[in-house]
């Protein structure tokens, strides 16, 4: 499907906060220690994503991005990827559940027909399809 | 694919209002790399990712990026302009 450029795409929420389960995704750069980092060499940006899973450790998080001043995300994740504010709400009984899985890429490309076309649709997928989620929070950095 | 919800929590308002999300919210003076406030400050990052949830229930105009205030940030950043 295409849309006009003057298109802007929204799908109504009809549920309530406190029973909904929400995912996380995040262009900052956010992906766990073990996980291939995003290459940061390559000047056209990486197309990648990575997927987070529901019980991330966030000390296990870190950042690879070189479009943006990141060292208070090194720091404290939450300020970009906020997850364990995220579990918060969910104690607070604010929110229902936090998802299953969560998604970090790299923002930053010089290749945006790729990314709007291909890992866009990716990560809508992977959302649609395993998190179980049912409202999703987008950050840059 | 039947669609989701979503709000963003944008730093640079004017750079993502190009791209028409559905709905956001811009924490006004935030710096990029702060999208839910500083290193450590819990109760405000709580309140930003709070309100942009709540943004959700909220009779918002898709495309607009709402601007929220938190005095408590202590600072304030331009944010990116786009040159018209």
């Amino acid at each position: 499907m295409s849309f006009s450029r003057k298109c802007v795409p929204f799908t109504p929420f009809e549920g309530k906060l406190a029973k909904s389960t929400v995912a996380l995704v995040t262009a900052g750069g956010v992906h766990l220690k073990g996980q291939e980092p995003f290459n940061i060499a390559d000047e056209l940006g990486d197309l990648g994503y990575r997927i987070l899973p529901e019980d991330v450790d966030s000390s296990d998080l870190m950042v690879t991005h070189h479009h943006y001043d990141h060292s208070d995300a090194d720091e404290d994740i939450n300020v970009v990827f906020p997850i364990d504010v995220l579990r918060d709400l969910q104690k607070d009984g604010f929110i229902g559940g936090v998802a299953r899985k969560h998604v970090g890429y790299m923002g930053y490309t010089m290749q945006l027909k790729a990314m709007y076309e291909g890992t866009a649709r990716e990560i809508a997928n992977e959302i649609d399809k395993g998190s179980k989620a049912d409202v999703v929070v987008l950050t840059g950095g | 694919m039947k669609g989701i919800p979503t709000i963003l929590i944008t730093v640079s308002p004017e750079v993502s209002a190009q791209m028409r999300p559905p709905r956001a919210i811009y924490p006004n003076g935030f710096k990029i790399g702060n999208s839910l406030g500083k290193p450590g400050m819990r109760d405000l990052q709580k309140a930003v990712l709070g309100d942009a949830l709540t943004l959700l229930t909220e009779n918002t105009r898709p495309g607009q990026i709402i601007t929220r205030e938190y005095p408590e940030y202590g600072e304030f950043h331009e944010p990116p302009r786009v040159r018209k």
